[in-house]
């Protein structure tokens, strides 16, 4: 007898976020990436702005953290989805009686460990090259929540975009062309919101909380699209086709 | 108390149509799967046999048409029903940094999380004449062969009701087309719907109780296996083999 929906979601859930993680072990393909790439990108960071005074790395310091965030979020959904795409093992599970709403959450799960991975090396690094990022230190449980929530925001919309160009064949540069237009209110939300933590704004956890609601959002909007996105939807098809025929139905009257 | 579920069978499409942005794929396809009967689906390539898999296993939505099963209309093929059936790709569609194992406890635990019973990987695959020695290594180390036969293994785990298979035969020496063959023989015995397309003439005669054929996404000729001359049916059936032509088969 099958489980209830929530019990069934949560297992496979788990199940699947630990296939991916046991995959990504074997090889450290993703994590070595993401994180090489995030220590170019410091070193580089350091060698442009190192000699700038605080009050002019103070707004740069947002910036250079998102911005890494988004690049890297984009190697990471981008490779992770292609594996999938190699094997065309995405299409195994979707044939399975598995939730698919599970496969999201194991694949934005995943993707947000390897992010936070790299944000691990990034805030720290920040923080020691940029005396404006020294607030970072100081307030590690709300640069803590700022992250977490930021790549959390990021990776709920990502994903659903890099399943549909996985699932649909879609070409992988595609996604770095949607990824960032439809990323960018996660992101702004993100930058506005690191630069109330650097200047020690009080409305900080005003902030917080915003991002927390977007994320909600973005995470509600994933989680209900992942499987039309994937697979089209019956309803949605026959609304369609019940509009096409009432568009036909009044041309036929129109036309004498 | 509640008794067994009703049975999923007989599978039925209705006028099922599938267009590709201009290019019309499916036309008005009518189709029944009936329990412990195999129907092999037979076309040139680009005839929409793919497409009509999908459309089964519930990965592709159709534009019009009806899909019923157990006389069910279902708009989504949803979980209850994927519970019950079973799909192998062209592609074996394996994890393959995963053992063949691995590959089939994963999706043995994913049935076991949702409530499912799946039988044991080893007995599986080992009746599918893998050897044992190979069922720890990844699947990127295997043959295409080897690789199609865990993909099968995975299928018939969870003793689906609906059984569909397309091109499964493709890259198996004789003996592993032979024991796939007596492999799907035993689910048609157990009772399961088999839909299964392949190029390999000689097992589809062999397997077959029905085949159907596929022409610009048309059912265009149908022929069954009457229990009274199997060699009428050959002959019938060799006529629809031929009209796909040589070299499609050969494909």
């Amino acid at each position: 007898m099958l489980h209830l929906a929530p019990v069934r979601l949560l297992r496979q859930s788990l199940l699947l976020l630990r296939s991916e993680l046991r995959q990504e072990l074997r090889d450290l393909e993703l994590v070595l990436t993401s994180t090489f790439f995030t220590l170019v990108v410091l070193g580089m960071f350091y060698l442009s702005f190192a000699a700038l005074e605080k009050k002019h790395t103070l707004p740069a310091v947002p910036g250079l953290l998102w911005l890494t965030v988004a690049f890297v979020g984009t190697i990471t959904l981008t490779r992770a989805f292609d594996r999938e795409r190699e094997a065309d093992t995405l299409r195994a599970l979707l044939a399975a009686p598995v939730e698919r709403l599970a496969i999201y959450v194991a694949k934005a799960g995943s993707t947000l460990l390897v992010l936070l991975v790299c944000c691990a090396l990034l805030v720290p690094g920040l923080a020691s090259m940029f005396p404006a990022g020294q607030v970072f230190w100081d307030m590690p449980l709300e640069t803590a929540a700022l992250v977490v929530l930021g790549c959390l925001g990021y990776v709920a919309i990502g994903t659903l975009f890099a399943a549909g160009l996985a699932g649909g064949g879609g070409k992988n540069m595609l996604l770095a062309v949607i990824l960032y237009p439809v990323t960018t209110p996660v992101l702004m939300f993100a930058l506005v919101t690191t630069r109330a933590l650097l200047d020690n704004n009080p409305n900080l956890p005003s902030y917080l909380g915003q991002m927390a609601a977007l994320d909600v959002i973005l995470l509600g909007v994933g989680a209900l699209l992942f499987e039309p996105v994937l697979v089209g939807s019956a309803p949605a098809r026959s609304a369609a086709a019940a509009q096409r025929a009432a568009r036909a139905g009044a041309r036929r009257q129109e036309s004498p | 108390m509640t008794g067994a579920p009703a049975p999923i069978t007989p599978i039925v499409l209705r006028s099922v149509s599938q267009r590709f942005g201009r290019k019309v794929v499916l036309r008005g396809v009518d189709l029944e799967l009936r329990a412990g009967s195999i129907t092999g689906l037979v076309g040139a390539n680009g005839a929409g046999k793919t497409t009509l898999f999908l459309i089964l296993a519930g990965l592709l939505q159709p534009d019009g048409g009806e899909r019923r099963f157990g006389g069910r209309e279902v708009g989504d093929v949803d979980l209850e029903l994927r519970a019950r059936l079973a799909f192998v790709a062209h592609a074996p569609q394996l994890y393959p940094g995963l053992s063949a194992r691995a590959n089939l406890e994963l999706f043995a635990e994913l049935r076991r999380a949702a409530g499912l019973s799946s039988r044991p990987a080893d007995d599986v695959l080992r009746g599918l004449g893998l050897p044992v020695d190979a069922l720890d290594r990844p699947v990127s180390t295997f043959s295409r062969g080897m690789a199609q036969r865990v993909a099968l293994a995975r299928a018939v785990a969870g003793d689906p009701e609906l059984l569909l298979l397309d091109e499964p035969f493709t890259a198996l020496d004789a003996r592993g087309r032979s024991q796939l063959a007596g492999a799907l023989l035993a689910e048609r015995d157990r009772g399961a719907a088999i839909l299964l397309s392949s190029h390999d003439q000689g097992t589809l005669l062999r397997v077959c109780d029905r085949l159907v054929l596929l022409e610009a996404g048309a059912i265009v000729r149908e022929v069954e296996r009457g229990g009274d001359d199997p060699a009428a049916f050959a002959v019938r059936a060799a006529a629809v083999l031929d009209a796909v032509g040589p070299d499609d088969h050969a494909a």
